[in-house]
This record gives C-alpha cells, structure tokens and sequence, in this order.
C-alpha cells in the first residue's frame, strides 16, 4: 500500500465509533491524545455515543487501534484500553500541546507551527506527515500546508527536525500530499543508497 | 438455502408428529461461520432457543426435532444476548476491520444440512461468509 491511501487529519477522527473486531461498539473517540514531543499520537479519548455524552475515563491507546477508515476506529478487544492517566501523566498530553511545536529543518529553517497530524488509515496505520501553518521560510506564510514525514523521525525537544528536502514536497492539499510523501521518502532512500 | 426462506418454517416434533414451533430467527456465529442456535416463536412451554445440533433435520417444509424437551432457554451470556435479538443478524451493518462499512445485512445463505454460513448478502454485494471476524450488537466485522 502507498502512503496516498486514505490520508487523514487526525482530528477529523472526532466522533468516529470505536468497534471491536467482536462488533461491539465500544464508545466514540472524543480526542486526538499528541505526545509531548516528536507530534507522534499516544491515544485517543473516549466518549459515550450519544448528543449529551460525557468524556470516559479509559482511553484508546495508539498500539491497540486495529484499523481506521472512514465509518469507524476498529480495536482488537477492549480490554486493551487503559486509563486516561496512563496515556496522558500529568496533562502532558492536551491536544494544544502539538500545536506549539515548531518544524524546523536540519539545515536550520522554521516551517512553522504543527497543527494537526496526517495519518495514513487502514490496518497500516502510520503518521506520514503535519499541517502546518506555514512560516515565511516556505513562501506561502499564514497558510495551512502539509509537510511529509520520513520513515522515521529524530525528535527531541519541542522541535520536530526534518530533513531539509521535505520543504520540496509540501501540498497545499490532502488529495495531492499522498503522492508527496511517496516522493519525499523514495528521495531519502536514494540519497542514503548514494552515501 | 436463504434466512428469508427458511424462516417462518414449522417446527414439527417427531416423537408426536405435531407442530410445536415456527422459525423466528437464525443465530451466526464466527470461527467458521455457522448457525448455531434457532429463535422460535409460537412456542408453547418457557423457551425459544433450539441448538443447531438438536435438530433432526432442516428440510424444505419444516424443521424436525426428536420431541419438544430439546427447545430450551438461555444457557450463557451469549445466547440471552440471541434471545433478546441483540444478536439478529439481518439488518445489521457490516463493516471490515479496516473500519469501512459495506452496508447492511439483507439476507444469508447457509447449507441446510451443515447450517454452515456461505454468504453475507448486502443490496450491493455477496460477501463470502469465511471472511466473518465477529458479530456483535452494532456490527458484523468481516476481514478486509
């Protein structure tokens, strides 16, 4: 499968049901639950279905999500969701968090400010890239553009370092960002290949 | 054979030769997909679960069983879930373990003799049954 398959924001999986592979449905997701660094997804919050819903106090945690598509977040068994605590200790986890990461390059430049995370759905679930409200480096400054991840990413800190050649394959559209992120990660492989 | 079919059929005792029964409902489940308890209605004692397995024979005009002792109530959580139709499968959405959903059950096909499960049909596609993950309360989740 290639990453241009079933691209998502993150957020947009608020409201989505949670079923188990038993299908049973198991409550809905409230929120995206963002590390403290590297805009990787810890988990999710829970809600009850329904309009007055309260928010529950297990969460869905990343590991346990089975697949994601567009009527539903499958999980394996609910007995592998955990308290809200263990996902997020010490309200590390808002989902405001991400948002004040900035994405520089190795080479030095701030793209800009993460909003929100790609993730690429189905059964290989994986983040592939951020929105980003971009800076002046990328000369489209105020707007949203999604920036691709590589395979793997070195985070530490607040800041999310990528590779300088990333602000080559920005969209300015989800349709066309799946192709970008092929693009972006077949160039790294190359230029690994070449050192 | 269909559910859409085979439902509403006589259940008839054949120690006595009479009717004591009709076919109300089929229950499915998984790990092969299989009938493995029959819902009855128009049942005189306290019951209305039939295992699969006491059945004398599913054929094209009735259901027979050996003599009416055989018709029971809730053994487990399971099957009072059946009798309550939590677990009724017709109508019910299908979706893949993707978390795609493919549309509603709109009848079943099953091998009268085995009671094994064939097909899931939806109004768009046949789904073959092998394919089935679990069935629940909100969804029948087949593989992708």
């Amino acid at each position: 499968m290639t990453a241009s398959d079933r691209l998502l924001r993150a957020r947009e999986l608020t409201g989505r049901p949670v079923v188990t592979l038993g299908g049973e449905l198991e409550g809905e997701i409230k929120d995206v639950v963002f590390e403290r660094s590297g805009g990787r997804i810890a988990g999710f919050t829970l809600r009850n279905p329904g309009l007055f819903s309260r928010a529950r106090k297990d969460s869905l945690p990343w590991e346990s999500v089975h697949g994601v598509g567009r009527d539903a977040v499958m999980i394996r068994d609910p007995d592998t969701l955990v308290p809200t605590k263990e996902l997020a200790p010490r309200k590390q986890a808002r989902k405001a968090d991400v948002l004040r990461d900035r994405v520089l390059t190795d080479n030095g430049r701030d793209l800009g400010k993460v909003i929100d995370v790609v993730l690429q759905g189905g059964t290989d679930l994986e983040v592939v890239g951020y929105e980003v409200e971009a800076s002046e480096a990328l000369g489209t400054a105020g707007r949203r553009v999604f920036i691709p991840l590589p395979d793997t990413v070195a985070v530490s800190g607040e800041n999310l370092i990528l590779p300088a050649a990333a602000t080559e394959f920005v969209s300015e559209d989800l349709a066309g960002f799946g192709a970008a992120v092929d693009q972006f990660r077949a160039r790294l492989r190359e230029s690994q290949e070449e050192a | 054979m269909l559910f859409s079919e085979a439902r509403r059929r006589d259940v008839v005792s054949t120690d006595t030769a009479t009717r004591v029964a009709r076919v109300d409902g089929f229950v499915v489940a998984a790990g092969p997909a299989r009938v493995v308890l029959l819902r009855l209605g128009k049942v005189a004692g306290e019951g209305s679960l039939l295992s699969w397995e006491d059945l004398e024979g599913f054929g094209p005009d009735a259901a027979t069983i050996a003599d009416v002792s055989v018709i029971r109530t809730p053994h487990d959580e399971m099957e009072k879930r059946a009798d309550s139709r939590e677990l009724e499968i017709m109508g019910k959405r299908v979706i893949t373990e993707r978390g795609d959903e493919l549309g509603n059950i709109t009848d079943v096909d099953f091998d009268l003799d085995t009671g094994a499960v064939t097909t899931f049909l939806t109004r768009k596609e046949a789904i073959a049954a092998d394919r089935l993950i679990g069935h629940g309360r909100y969804a029948v989740v087949v593989s992708t």
